[in-house]
């Protein structure tokens, strides 16, 4: 009980509304997390009405250059720093509080809290797998393709491709750490993270692959080209995001168990309710 | 005999429903939410990308919509990630509603990607570039697997009923522009007018040619025989499917690399 009791310090005691499993508490990631993720595509999307067809269609010129490529620079640059500085906080925290047992209700709205994660990644990978591939077939078929980094190219392939990679690791890092019942190292490396992960490397791997095919066959898009399959091949490989909800649900059956193992906690509205 | 089987039944019932109604402290419908909403994302994208890039031209333009590939390609592409979600809820749920869910995600997106990248960033007109649905042969082929409770039979039937109910219910959408119309002295479809006015100026056909090869000796039945082979290849896709829901979904939960 005493190191139950160490737990308080490291999370936020829940206030109202705030608890494990409220939609503004534990749950606020599974919110926040997409939003923000959509918020940054809606704008590029939205910056890209103006500059496209004006700017973006000459890759040689200088306004292209002040424009588009730096924001292809600005992309690499920020996605590397924010990648780098989460995962490592995520590993620097992790093994600060991996070894200290919480009660039921941090782990709880930590699983809540590694659903948002869950959910984040999901929109991204929407984002980078639909969004954006519609508008690359779009473009390529109607005005151009005279360069790896087209007005289309620069937010898919190198921002929402290389996060995914910053979000599927992330999240297993904080699985690791923060949940480590489930996913601690003594358990190995789970099978699920090695797909969704896998997915995510390959998709980015898969576009130099990309580039050089359009560069050695054809310069007009066809998106039915066997070139372009393992985007969907590889893409398949994120279907190890279901095992993730179905560890963590289990984990979540096994604590309620625990629960009721331990004195009755469970079985009335009224403790629903609370 | 059959009132100790209605008993051994009703008390089945009864125990399901104490599971069902079950009341815990921190498992509430708001977990359900969240799965069903977060996996409606991934599960559209994932069918989205799949059509793209298996059947992609196929399904961007009117004029592409031919009835030698478009039948074969499209449900082939549209089963798969159906295929796995059909397996995923049966499994977990026992809900027959993997391809409808499917199909749904899957519009949703595919309309967002049709309307703000194709209609309102290129600028096609969304009578061109309208994108298929799989919503109607998704709830027939659900409704076999609810039937016949065999993912067998749900390959062979429900994939072919799959095939051909994705025809016919696509077929709404496209026959208004398969209308004959005069063009500069020649008769033409209505879709081959509109690939001809709105210029594609990067892909290689300018003019898609549909009909070549010896299928043209097929006469008028050409379609028939394309969507023949299509129920054939769908049943291919759905176990393509159900490698990625059995293998990569589901066969992973729990499971770790001890040694890598």
């Amino acid at each position: 009980m005493a190191q139950v009791a160490e737990a308080p310090t490291l999370e936020v005691e829940a206030k109202a509304k705030r608890g494990p499993i409220d939609w503004w508490g534990g749950h606020r990631l599974t919110f926040v997390g997409p939003l923000a993720f959509i918020g940054i595509a809606a704008a590029l999307r939205i910056w890209m009405q103006g500059n496209a067809w004006t700017i973006g269609i000459e890759a040689a010129g200088d306004s292209f250059n002040r424009t588009y490529r730096a924001l292809f620079y600005g992309e690499i640059i920020a996605a590397t720093v924010a990648t780098l500085w989460w995962w490592t906080y995520l590993v620097r925290k992790g093994r600060e509080i991996v070894d200290v047992p919480v009660p039921h209700e941090v782990e709880v709205r930590r699983i809540a809290k590694f659903w948002g994660l869950i959910s984040t990644t999901s929109v991204e990978l929407t984002i980078m797998a639909s969004f954006w591939p519609n508008m690359d077939g779009a473009w390529h078929q109607t005005a151009v393709r005279d360069t790896a980094l087209t007005p289309a190219h620069i937010p898919m392939f190198f921002l929402f491709f290389p996060m995914g990679i910053t979000l599927t690791v992330g999240t297993y890092l904080y699985g690791r750490y923060w949940l480590p019942k489930v996913y601690g190292a003594e358990n190995g490396f789970p099978w699920s993270f090695f797909l969704l992960i896998s997915a995510s490397v390959t998709e980015m791997m898969q576009v130099a692959m990309n580039e050089w095919g359009h560069s050695l066959w054809i310069t007009e898009e066809i998106f039915a080209v066997p070139f372009h399959w393992p985007f969907v091949l590889y893409g398949w490989l994120a279907a190890g995001i279901f095992a993730l909800w179905a560890e963590t649900i289990i984990r979540l059956l096994a604590i309620e168990g625990e629960m009721e193992a331990q004195g009755g906690t469970v079985g009335t509205e009224a403790a629903v309710a609370s | 005999m059959a009132d100790t089987g209605t008993l051994e039944q009703d008390q089945q019932l009864q125990q399901l429903r104490a599971l069902v109604n079950k009341q815990y402290k921190y498992i509430d419908r708001k977990w359900d939410a969240v799965f069903w909403i977060s996996a409606a994302f991934i599960v559209g994208a994932a069918a989205n990308i799949t059509l793209l890039l298996f059947a992609g031209d196929w399904d961007f333009w009117t004029d592409w919509k031919d009835r030698v590939w478009w039948p074969i390609l499209t449900p082939f592409a549209l089963v798969i990630i159906g295929s796995a979600l059909q397996y995923i809820q049966w499994l977990a749920w026992r809900f027959p509603t993997g391809m409808t869910y499917t199909g749904i995600c899957m519009w949703f997106l595919s309309t967002i990607g049709r309307w703000l990248q194709w209609g309102n960033f290129v600028w096609y007109p969304l009578n061109f570039v309208w994108g298929t649905t799989m919503v109607p042969a998704g709830i027939f082929a659900d409704w076999v697997l609810m039937k016949s409770k065999s993912f067998i039979i749900t390959s062979v039937l429900g994939s072919a009923v799959f095939a051909f109910a994705w025809w016919v219910s696509n077929y709404v959408m496209i026959a208004p522009y398969l209308q004959p119309a005069q063009w500069m002295d020649r008769v033409l479809t209505v879709s081959d007018i509109q690939g001809i006015a709105y210029i594609r100026s990067q892909t290689p056909e300018y003019l898609r040619i549909v009909e070549h090869g010896t299928l043209r000796s097929f006469l008028g039945e050409t379609q028939y025989v394309s969507i023949v082979f299509g129920m054939t290849v769908t049943i291919a896709g759905y176990w393509i499917g159900q490698f990625i829901g059995r293998m990569l979904a589901i066969w992973p939960i729990g499971r770790f690399m001890k040694k890598w």
